[in-house]
C-alpha cells in the first residue's frame, strides 16, 4: 500500500501487522480519536502533508490528497488495480483482527479455570501444620532431658581426662634428664633441644617448688648439650651442616650466639693475621673453606667475612707495595701478583660479594703502575750514579778523574740499563697470568710514558746536575718534584762536557733503539685519553735532549771561559795601568791562561771526537781567509809607520783602522760550536781572547802597560795556535784585536821594539822550561 | 756594509763611543744624545735628530766636551740638560751640561757646564736621572759612594744631600733609579746587585751572586728590572723574590754588555754585547701570565724569545737607546762610532 509501484514482501508485511497492533492498542488506551486508522477510515482524514503522502500509516496521512494525487497520477487501469489490492488488503486486516480477539478470549478462559482449582486445594492444609508443630516441640523436651542427665558424666570424664594429661606430663618432665641423657648419648641434640624447649615454661612456672630437682638436673642436661653443642661449632673437623645445626640449636636455646660468632670470626682474623707473618702454614684454601662455612653457619655474618676478606688482601698488597719499594725484578713481582689472584679468585668464588677481582685487579695495576715508575727511578738513579757516583769515587781516591771511562760507563749504563728494563718489562706480555692480559695495554701505556717521562727526567736531572740552575732555577720551570732532591755540588767541568756527551749519545743511539724496542713490544696502547697525545714521543724527546747536549756544551764553555775570565778580570782591574812600570818578563797571568786552556785540552780530549781539521778552511769559510791576507797588511804598515814616526795622530789611526776594517771580511769568531775537540778549544780560546779585549777597552793604559800587554800577546801566539789546530787565523786575528785595544786605549803607543820582545819571550820560555824541568 | 741593511746609519761620530741616550724631555723630535770616547783627542758630544722623514739622522749639534765620555744621560725633563762622567788619564769627573741656544754663529759650541759634581773620591761610574721627569734630585755612583745631590738647574746649585760608603770590598759600577718609586736605585756591585732606599741610604734588597753588567727596570711594572751578566745572559727578576729570577734570556755569544726595557711595549727588551750584535726580545712576565698557562702557553713559551738579532755592526755595541718619542725605534752606538738607528716595526707586529 505503501508504495505505489512494488508488492511488499512477507517480512514486511508481518512487521506492518504488528506495528499496527501496536498501534491500536496504544490508541484504545489513549484516546478514541484514532481507532478508525483503518483504510476505509482514510478518506475521512482531513489532509495534512502533501510530502506524507506515502506514509499511509503516520498520523499525519492525509487520505484526500492521497486520493487526488494518485487519481492524477494513474491512469484508469492503474486505478482499478490500486483498487484491487486495496480490497485484498482490507480482507486481510480483518481476519488478523478476528484472530486476535479469538486468541486473548481462549486465555481468559483459562487463567478462570485454573483459579477456581486453586481455591479448592488450599482448604485441607491448615491441620497438617498444626499436627507437625506438636511433634517438633515434644522432640526437643526430650532432647533437652537427654541433655541434663548425661552432662555430669561428662563433666567427670572431661576431669579425668584432664588429670590423665597432666600426668602425661609430670611423667614427662619427670624423665626429661634421663631423655636428655639418652639424647646426649645418641647425639640426637636436635631432640633434646626440642624436648627441653617444652620442658621449660613449666621449668619456668613451676622450677622452684615442685620440680626443682627435675629442673636441676635437665639443666645440667642441657648445660651438657650446649657444651657438646658448642664443642662441635668449633671444631672445623665436623661437617658444616652439623655445625650450622649446632648454632640454630644453640639460637634456640636462647645461648649467646652473637658472642660465639665473634669469637670464631676473631679467630679466624688472627688466623689470616698468621698467614701473612708465617707466610705459608694456612692455605687460602682452607680459609676460604673457612669463610664458606661461616657463611653458612652464620648467614648474618656476611658483611664481616667480606670486610675480613677485603683485610686481609689490601693487607697482602700493602706488603707488595712496601717490598716494591725496593727494587725488585719483574718476574719476583709477578710471581707474588700471581699467587694473591689465584687466592683471590679462590675467595671470590665463596665471597663473590666482597668484588674482590675487581679491588685486586686494581691494586694490581696500581703495583705494576709503581713497579715500572720505580724500574725508571732506579735506572736514572744508576746512570746519574755512572756520572755522578764516579766523581765522589775520584773525590776519595785523589785520582785524576778520568773522563773518558766515566763517559764509557754512563753511555752504558744508559743504553744498557733501558734495554735491560725493556726487557724485564716485557715480562709482564711473556707471563699467564690470568690478569694481565686485561691490562696489556694499560701496561703499555706505562711503559710508554714512563720512558717519556724517565728521559724528561733525566734532561732535568742532567741539567740540574751540571749545576747552571741549582740555586736560581726561573720560577716557570722549578725544580721537579721527580728530578733527585739531592743537591749536587758543582760538578767538575769535564762531568759538565761528559753531560753533554751523554746527552748527544741518548740522542742519537738510545732514543732511536728504545723507539725500536718499544715499536716491537709496547706498540699499541691507546686506552689513555689522546688529549695528551700519545705516551712516548721520541721526536719530541730527541729534541729535548739534543737542545740539553747543546745547552750543556755551551754550559761547559762558558765555565770553561768564566774561570779564565775572572782570571783576566783580577789581572786588568788590579794594576794601575797608568802608572805601570817598564815591562820586565811576560806576566804570570799568561801562564794560569795556559793552564787552563791546557786543562780544557785534556778534557776534551778524553771525551769529544777528534773533528776533521780543516786545513782549508780558509776556502769554505766566509773571512778567514782574506782576513788573514788583508789583516796582516794593514797592520804591518800601521807597525811601520809606528816605528817610523812616534808623533803618529791617533785620528788618522782611528780612520785607518775603519778603513782597514772596510776591507776585511768581518771576521766570524762566534760560529757554531761543534761536538769536536778543536771547535770547543777553538771557541773557549776565542772567547777567551775576546773578553781579554773587552777588558783592555775599559783601560786607560801608558806606554809601558800597552807594552807588556803586547808582549803578553805575542808570548801567547805560539801556543795558543798550538792548542787550536786549525784557526790560526781567528787567533792571530783576536791578539791582534786585542793589541789594538790597547793601543787604542794607550796614551803613548809606542810598541816594544822587536829585540827586546824577542829576548823577553825567549827568557820566559827558558823559564817555563826550567820549571817544568826542576820538579822532576 | 752588508746588503739586508735596515737601519739608518749615522756615520758622524770621528771616534770611538760608549754613550748613546734619548732625548727625552724633547717632545716633537726623536733625538739622542751620543758622547764620543777618545783618549787623546776633544771628545765630542752629538745631538742626533730623526729626519721627519725617518729615513735619515741628522745632526742637530755637536758639541766639544773635553774629556772622554764614560756615561751620558739626558735630562728627562729639560731637553737642554745633560750629564756626563768622563775621565781624563787618572782624573775622573761628572757634570751636568746645558747644550747652548744652537745659533747659526758657531758650528761646534761648547757646552755650559751648569753644576760639577765633584765631592767624589773613587771613581766616578754613572749619573742618574730620575726616569720620569721633574725631579730635583740626581743620584751619582762612584766605585764605593752612592751620592744623592739635589740639584737647582737654574741657579747652576748642586748639593750633596746625602752619601753613604758600600765600604772597600764592594765595587760600585753603574744602577738605574727606580721609575716606578723615587726613593729606590738599584746599584751594580761585583757580585751583586743592591737595592738603595734614598731615604735611610741602607741598602734594602739585593740580587746575590750576579755579576751584573747593567740593568734596567721596567717601567711598566713594578718591582720588575732585567739585568745584564756575563754568566746568564739576561735575567729578568721580581725584586720581591730576589733569590730566584722570573726569566732567564740567553744574551749574547760573548758578553751581554746593555739591557733595556721599550718605554711602551711590555716584554719587549733590547740587549746589545760585545758580539758585536743587538738583540731584540719578546718575554711575557707578570701575574697576567699564569692564567693563560694552557698547552697553548706551553707552545708559545717554546717559541724563541729571541725576535730579531741585529748583526750588521763592525765592532762591540755599547750603547742602546729607545726613543721615548717613537718606541718602536731604537738606536744602537758601536764601538767604532757609529750610530744605526732601526724600527722594530715589523717585530711588534708579528706579535
Amino acid at each position: 500500500m505503501a508504495g505505489v509501484s512494488s508488492p511488499p514482501p512477507m517480512d514486511e508485511k508481518a512487521k506492518r501487522t504488528r506495528d499496527l497492533l501496536a498501534s491500536f492498542y496504544t490508541n484504545t488506551s489513549n484516546s478514541n480519536s484514532a481507532a478508525p486508522s483503518s483504510p476505509s477510515a482514510a478518506s475521512n482524514l482531513t489532509p495534512r502533508s502533501p510530502s506524507s503522502l506515502d506514509s499511509i500509516n503516520s498520523p499525519s496521512f492525509d487520505a484526500s490528497s492521497y486520493m487526488s494525487l494518485l487519481v492524477q497520477k494513474s491512469n484508469l487501469e492503474g486505478l482499478l488495480q490500486k483498487h484491487v489490492q486495496m480490497a485484498a488488503e482490507i480482507k486481510n486486516l480483518d481476519t488478523d483482527l478476528q484472530m486476535l480477539v479469538y486468541e486473548n478470549y481462549n486465555k481468559f478462559i483459562s487463567a478462570t479455570d485454573t483459579i477456581k482449582r486453586m481455591k479448592s486445594n488450599i482448604l485441607g492444609m491448615e491441620t497438617n501444620m498444626e499436627q507437625l508443630l506438636a511433634k517438633i516441640t515434644s522432640v526437643q523436651s526430650k532432647s533437652d532431658s537427654v541433655n541434663t542427665s548425661l552432662f555430669e558424666k561428662r563433666e567427670h570424664i572431661e576431669k579425668l581426662h584432664r588429670s590423665r594429661n597432666l600426668l602425661r606430663k609430670v611423667q614427662f618432665i619427670y624423665d626429661l634428664p634421663s631423655r636428655l641423657n639418652k639424647c646426649i648419648k645418641a647425639e640426637a641434640y636436635a631432640d633434646a633441644v626440642r624436648f627441653f624447649t617444652g620442658a621449660k615454661p613449666i621449668f619456668e612456672a613451676y622450677g622452684d617448688s615442685s620440680f626443682q630437682e627435675c629442673k636441676r638436673a635437665s639443666e645440667e642436661a642441657i648445660n651438657t648439650v650446649i657444651q657438646n653443642l658448642q664443642e662441635k661449632l668449633y671444631s672445623d673437623s665436623e661437617p658444616i651442616e652439623a655445625r650450622a645445626e649446632a648454632v640454630v640449636l644453640l639460637k634456640q636455646l636462647n645461648f649467646p650466639v652473637d658472642n660465639l660468632k665473634t669469637s670464631l670470626l676473631e679467630k679466624l682474623e688472627d688466623c689470616l693475621l698468621k698467614l701473612e707473618d708465617e707466610s705459608k702454614d694456612v692455605s687460602v684454601g682452607e680459609i676460604s673453606k673457612t669463610f664458606r662455612a661461616y657463611l653458612i653457619i652464620f648467614p648474618d655474618s656476611e658483611q664481616r667475612l667480606i670486610e675480613l676478606a677485603q683485610g686481609l688482601f689490601s693487607r697482602r698488597y700493602d706488603a707488595v707495595r712496601y717490598q716494591l719499594k725496593k727494587r725488585m725484578l719483574s718476574v719476583d713481582l709477578l710471581e707474588l701478583l700471581g699467587i694473591i689472584w689465584e687466592d683471590v679468585t679462590t675467595v671470590d668464588q665463596v665471597l663473590p660479594e666482597a668484588a674482590l677481582p675487581a679491588y685486586s685487579l686494581e691494586s694490581t695495576c696500581s703495583s705494576i703502575r709503581q713497579h715500572i715508575s720505580i724500574a725508571f727511578s732506579h735506572l736514572q738513579h744508576e746512570i746519574s750514579d755512572a756520572v755522578a757516583g764516579s766523581q765522589s769515587k775520584s773525590n776519595e781516591g785523589r785520582d785524576e778523574l778520568d773522563l773518558h771511562i766515566v763517559l764509557e760507563n754512563s753511555k752504558k749504563a744508559a743504553m744498557q740499563g733501558s734495554l735491560d728494563l725493556l726487557v724485564e718489562l716485557r715480562q709482564f706480555f711473556d707471563e699467564k697470568l690470568e690478569l694481565l692480559p686485561k691490562l696489556r695495554e694499560l701496561i703499555t701505556d706505562w711503559v710508554q710514558e714512563g720512558f717519556q717521562e724517565f728521559f724528561q727526567n733525566l734532561e732535568k736531572h742532567f741539567i740540574l746536575l751540571s749545576g747552571s740552575r741549582t740555586n736560581n732555577c726561573p720560577l716557570g720551570e722549578s725544580n721537579h718534584s721527580g728530578v733527585l732532591t739531592q743537591s749536587p755540588d758543582k760538578l767538575p767541568t769535564g762531568l759538565v762536557l761528559v753531560l753533554s756527551q751523554l746527552a748527544v749519545f741518548i740522542e742519537q743511539s738510545v732514543i732511536p733503539k728504545i723507539t725500536e724496542e718499544i715499536a716491537a713490544s709496547f706498540s699499541g696502547g691507546g686506552v689513555r685519553v689522546y688529549e695528551y697525545g700519545p705516551a712516548f714521543i721520541p721526536g719530541e724527546i730527541c729534541r729535548l735532549f739534543r737542545s740539553a747536549g747543546e745547552k750543556l756544551l755551551h754550559l761547559y764553555i762558558n765555565m770553561k771561559t768564566r774561570k779564565i775570565s775572572v782570571v783576566s778580570k783580577k789581572r786588568f782591574t788590579t794594576p794601575n795601568w797608568i802608572k805601570h812600570k817598564e815591562p820586565r818578563e811576560v806576566h804570570m797571568f799568561v801562564d794560569i791562561l795556559l793552564q787552563e786552556l791546557e786543562g780544557v785540552k785534556i778534557e776534551v780530549k778524553q771525551i769529544l771526537p777528534c773533528g776533521v781539521i780543516k786545513r782549508h778552511r780558509n776556502s769554505d769559510s766566509v773571512g778567514s781567509g782574506s782576513t788573514n791576507s788583508s789583516r796582516s797588511h794593514p797592520n804591518a804598515m800601521r807597525e811601520d809607520k809606528l816605528t817610523r814616526s812616534n808623533t803618529q795622530r791617533a785620528r788618522s789611526q782611528f780612520l785607518e783602522s775603519h778603513l782597514a776594517k772596510l776591507f776585511e771580511q768581518k771576521m766570524e769568531i762566534f760560529t757554531k760550536v761543534e761536538y769536536t775537540q778543536e771547535s770547543v778549544i777553538s771557541t773557549v780560546i776565542k772567547l777567551c781572547l775576546k773578553s781579554l779585549q773587552e777588558f783592555v777597552r775599559l783601560q786607560t793604559l801608558n806606554r809601558s802597560g800597552y807594552q807588556q800587554i803586547q808582549l803578553d800577546m805575542e808570548f801567547l801566539k805560539a801556543p795558543l795556535k798550538q792548542l787550536v789546530d786549525d784557526d790560526d787565523a781567528a787567533i792571530d786575528f783576536l791578539l791582534k784585536e786585542v793589541n789594538n785595544a790597547a793601543h787604542e786605549r794607550c796614551l803613548d803607543p809606542i810598541l816594544l821594539e822587536a829585540p827586546i820582545l824577542d829576548k823577553l819571550i825567549s827568557a820566559k820560555l827558558v823559564k817555563n822550561k826550567d820549571l817544568s824541568a826542576s820538579p822532576l | 756594509m752588508q746588503g739586508a741593511s735596515t737601519g739608518i746609519v749615522y756615520g758622524g761620530l770621528k771616534y770611538q763611543a760608549r754613550c748613546i741616550a734619548d732625548v727625552r724631555a724633547d717632545p716633537d723630535h726623536t733625538s739622542f744624545l751620543a758622547g764620543t770616547l777618545s783618549l787623546k783627542e776633544e771628545n765630542e758630544v752629538h745631538l742626533i735628530r730623526l729626519s721627519p722623514s725617518g729615513n735619515e739622522l741628522l745632526c742637530e749639534g755637536l758639541f766639544y766636551h773635553q774629556n772622554e765620555i764614560w756615561d751620558l744621560k739626558s735630562c728627562p725633563y729639560d731637553s737642554r740638560i745633560l750629564s756626563t762622567v768622563y775621565t781624563s788619564g787618572e782624573t775622573y769627573g761628572a757634570s751636568v751640561w746645558k747644550i747652548p741656544e744652537i745659533s747659526s754663529q758657531s758650528n761646534s759650541p761648547q757646552l755650559d757646564q751648569l753644576v760639577s759634581l765633584d765631592d767624589h773620591t773613587a771613581k766616578i761610574k754613572s749619573v742618574l736621572w730620575w726616569p720620569l721627569g721633574k725631579h730635583d734630585k740626581l743620584v751619582t755612583i762612584d766605585e764605593r759612594n752612592i751620592f744623592v745631590w739635589s740639584i737647582d738647574s737654574s741657579n747652576k746649585i748642586a748639593k750633596v744631600i746625602s752619601q753613604e760608603s758600600v765600604g772597600m770590598l764592594h765595587n760600585l759600577s753603574g744602577g738605574a733609579w727606580d721609575p716606578h718609586d723615587r726613593n729606590a736605585v738599584a746599584a751594580i756591585c761585583d757580585s751583586s746587585l743592591q737595592c738603595w732606599d734614598l731615604r735611610t741610604m741602607k741598602n734594602a734588597n739585593a740580587i746575590e751572586h750576579a755579576h751584573i753588567r747593567d740593568v734596567d727596570y721596567n717601567p711598566k711594572k713594578q718591582h720588575i728590572l732585567a739585568t745584564a751578566e756575563d754568566e746568564f745572559g739576561i735575567r729578568l727578576w721580581d725584586l720581591r723574590m730576589p733569590k730566584i729570577p722570573l726569566k732567564e734570556l740567553p744574551g749574547h755569544s760573548h758578553w751581554t754588555w746593555a739591557v733595556r726595557h721599550n718605554p711602551e711595549y711590555d716584554g719587549l727588551i733590547l740587549s746589545a754585547g760585545t758580539d758585536s750584535t743587538v738583540n731584540l726580545w719578546q718575554v711575557s712576565v707578570g701575574s697576567e701570565d699564569p692564567a693563560i698557562d694552557s698547552p697553548r702557553d706551553k707552545r708559545s713559551r717554546q717559541i724563541d724569545p729571541l725576535l730579531n738579532s741585529y748583526t750588521d755592526y763592525e765592532d762591540s755595541i755599547y750603547g742602546i737607546a729607545w726613543s721615548s718619542q717613537d718606541p718602536s725605534v731604537f738606536a744602537s752606538l758601536s764601538y767604532d762610532g757609529r750610530v744605526v738607528v732601526e724600527s722594530v716595526k715589523p717585530y711588534i707586529q708579528r706579535k
